[in-house]
């Protein structure tokens, strides 16, 4: 949409309607422009409903065995047949969304709260707080992501919980990073001197110029986030170092379907499936939310 | 005399880098009275800015600051805290060259200005909207129950300035100091400006201190007119006297440079700028001066009075023949 067009909706808006509520929707049909975004929102929506409403969505409970239907291929009793113990595969999956979605959003959630405040503080008054908060992230990086939250999750003993936090402080240092690289830019701007110059606190700045310009930066972070961490929470149920069995999760049902990789393996396939589709979901809906919030975006 | 508003004594700055020492600004002093307009000019890299960032300590702390900025009895320079804030903004406000990129691109203009008002005046939202649309009217932005709503990019570049100089005055300061404002401005828009300065200076009594290399600008709206050259102030006089008979070469030179009518060529400066890493004691433009002698090799001119209210820091001042 060009300017002219944005200018005279703008004009032709009542002036009864908010500017927020303007902005929201000009920036909800900016979204709905673009369908690989809007598929990453429905897709990613379905995932989470689906792991909220697991106990009356799935057509059974994860842990019923039927040992005279072992190992079935898909059909209409099952749809995504049974695995070695006779439990409905598709069930399993389901409830198994559960553990990768709390996971991937607590996680994330955490990494942020961790990461955000000190990439602040250190981007924003440097001096000999940003060496030093810089080099332990140095260190911290120098860990790749699942070798961190493997060891942390060793440490800190087997659980889905344990597994969260685990992820949530292996995935801070880049968020620190990438916040307090913004910061520093963030700093430099001319608005924000102009803001320093016209009397405004560290607070002010901090609260009104540095994070809300960050925001687009941080959700995207958090969208790339997430899908990694939902892999990562299947790494560590897969090593057995998240979700104890028999509760499901996506990991474990891989961990368990190793062993029947030549007789069954569908039973890899569908867990997998699942972890693929949820971290695209998760990556496109959050690309398509940054173009969409963007003000400078011009479509 | 009456006491001024705003006395600035011996100021220096000079930044400690890894290079060096830089002397960016050295003993400068001029004083301004309520509601007066007064020109700093001289050409890039001469220190202008750099007194102005220095008034409020808004300089980086690799510079240091030297000598006293007394403004209603206190000195700015030891102010800290909220109270420095206060001064920020409330006392003195700023108005920056780059209208494009200073205002935040986030917020409507209406939450920005609504915002000085709310943290600095701690008014209501409803107080400080209704506020806000008074003061885009003041700026004269057409239509401002429409753009009140709008973002930054949607303004355009006179617009944006507007909208920074309303900012400016949401507090109702004293003191307007202009960093080069119509730089970034085309001509026309940049006359724009200009009225609606001398127009809110005339309504709110404000004293203005506008920075500027462009003598134009200084002629069209100052009352007075401080000349720096190298970090020091070569020449300060009543802007109708500047013009009119202007002592110092540099200002000579200045002038010579300005475009006008019926005028042959235009006249250049020789040479540069010196590099400022060592303070000289003689006088600073003696190496660029058509008029240099001996003695301007060997000591630095003391500002003397050629006439009340004209200072010069020149061994050989003067109105000169040259074709001005």
């Amino acid at each position: 949409m060009s300017y002219v067009e944005l200018e005279a909706e703008a004009a032709l808006a009542p002036l009864t309607v908010s500017p927020r509520a303007r902005r929201r929707r000009l920036v909800a049909r900016r979204f709905l422009r673009r369908p690989l975004a809007v598929g990453g929102l429905v897709v990613a929506s379905v995932f989470v409903l689906v792991a909220i409403l697991a106990p009356w969505v799935a057509p059974y409970h994860y842990a019923t065995t039927d040992f005279n239907a072992v190992l079935e291929h898909s059909s209409a009793s099952h749809l995504l047949g049974t695995d070695e113990l006779g439990r409905d595969v598709l069930s399993r999956i389901i409830w198994g969304a559960r553990a990768s979605i709390q996971a991937g959003v607590l996680a994330t959630a955490l990494a942020m709260a961790i990461a955000v405040p000190i990439g602040l503080v250190a981007g924003y008054y440097r001096g000999w707080i940003d060496p030093v908060i810089s080099r332990v992230t140095d260190v911290l990086l120098a860990f790749p992501f699942l070798i961190l939250a493997v060891g942390l999750a060793a440490i800190l003993g087997p659980s889905l919980l344990n597994a969260t936090l685990a992820l949530g402080i292996a995935a801070a240092p880049q968020i620190l990073r990438v916040t307090r690289g913004e910061t520093l830019a963030l700093r430099e701007e001319d608005y924000v001197r102009a803001a320093i110059a016209n009397g405004a606190s560290d607070a002010v700045i901090l609260g009104r110029h540095i994070i809300p310009n960050m925001l687009n930066t941080l959700l995207v972070l958090a969208t790339v986030t997430i899908p990694q961490a939902i892999i990562g929470e299947a790494t560590l149920s897969f090593l057995g170092l998240g979700v104890q069995p028999p509760t499901p999760s996506w990991g474990v049902m891989l961990s368990d379907a190793q062993s029947y990789l030549t007789q069954a393996p569908r039973l890899a396939v569908y867990p997998g499936l699942a972890i693929f589709l949820c971290s695209l979901s998760f990556n496109l809906l959050g690309d398509g939310l940054r173009d969409a919030l963007d003000p400078k975006t011009q479509r | 005399m009456t006491q001024p508003l705003l006395d600035v004594r011996e100021l220096s700055v000079r930044f400690e880098t890894d290079h060096g020492t830089t002397h960016a600004v050295d003993r400068m002093s001029f004083t301004l009275a309520s509601g007066e307009v007064l020109g700093v000019v001289g050409e890039s890299g001469c220190g202008k800015s750099v007194t102005m960032m220095a008034l409020l300590q808004l300089l980086p702390p690799s510079a240091v600051v030297t000598g006293q900025v007394l403004f209603e009895g206190t000195d700015l320079l030891r102010v800290r805290g909220p109270q420095l804030r206060r001064a920020r903004g409330r006392e003195i406000a700023f108005i920056f060259q780059e209208p494009m990129t200073s205002l935040n691109p986030s917020f409507t203009i209406g939450r920005q200005i609504g915002e000085t008002l709310s943290v600095q005046l701690g008014l209501s939202k409803r107080v400080a909207r209704e506020r806000t649309l008074e003061l885009l009217e003041l700026v004269h932005i057409p239509a401002p129950q429409r753009r009140i709503d709008e973002y930054p990019h949607q303004l355009s570049g006179g617009m944006r300035q507007r909208v920074m100089i309303a900012i400016a005055l949401a507090c109702d300061p004293k003191i307007l100091i202009a960093d080069e404002p119509t730089t970034a401005l085309d001509v026309t828009i940049q006359a724009g400006i200009l009225d609606l300065m001398r127009e809110l200076r005339q309504r709110l009594g404000m004293a203005i201190i506008l920075v500027t290399h462009n003598l134009g600008v200084v002629a069209d709206i100052a009352d007075r007119v401080v000349v720096m050259y190298a970090g020091r102030k070569v020449e300060e006089a009543e802007v109708h006297e500047l013009f009119a008979s202007p002592q110092h070469p540099y200002t000579i030179g200045l002038l010579g440079a300005l475009p006008r009518r019926g005028a042959r060529r235009l006249q250049e400066i020789p040479g540069r700028v010196p590099s400022l890493t060592v303070l000289p004691d003689n006088c600073t433009f003696a190496p660029r001066c058509p008029r240099r002698s001996d003695q301007c090799v060997a000591r630095e001119p003391a500002l003397a009075k050629v006439r009340p209210q004209h200072l010069v820091a020149c061994f050989h001042p003067g109105v000169v023949e040259v074709a001005v």
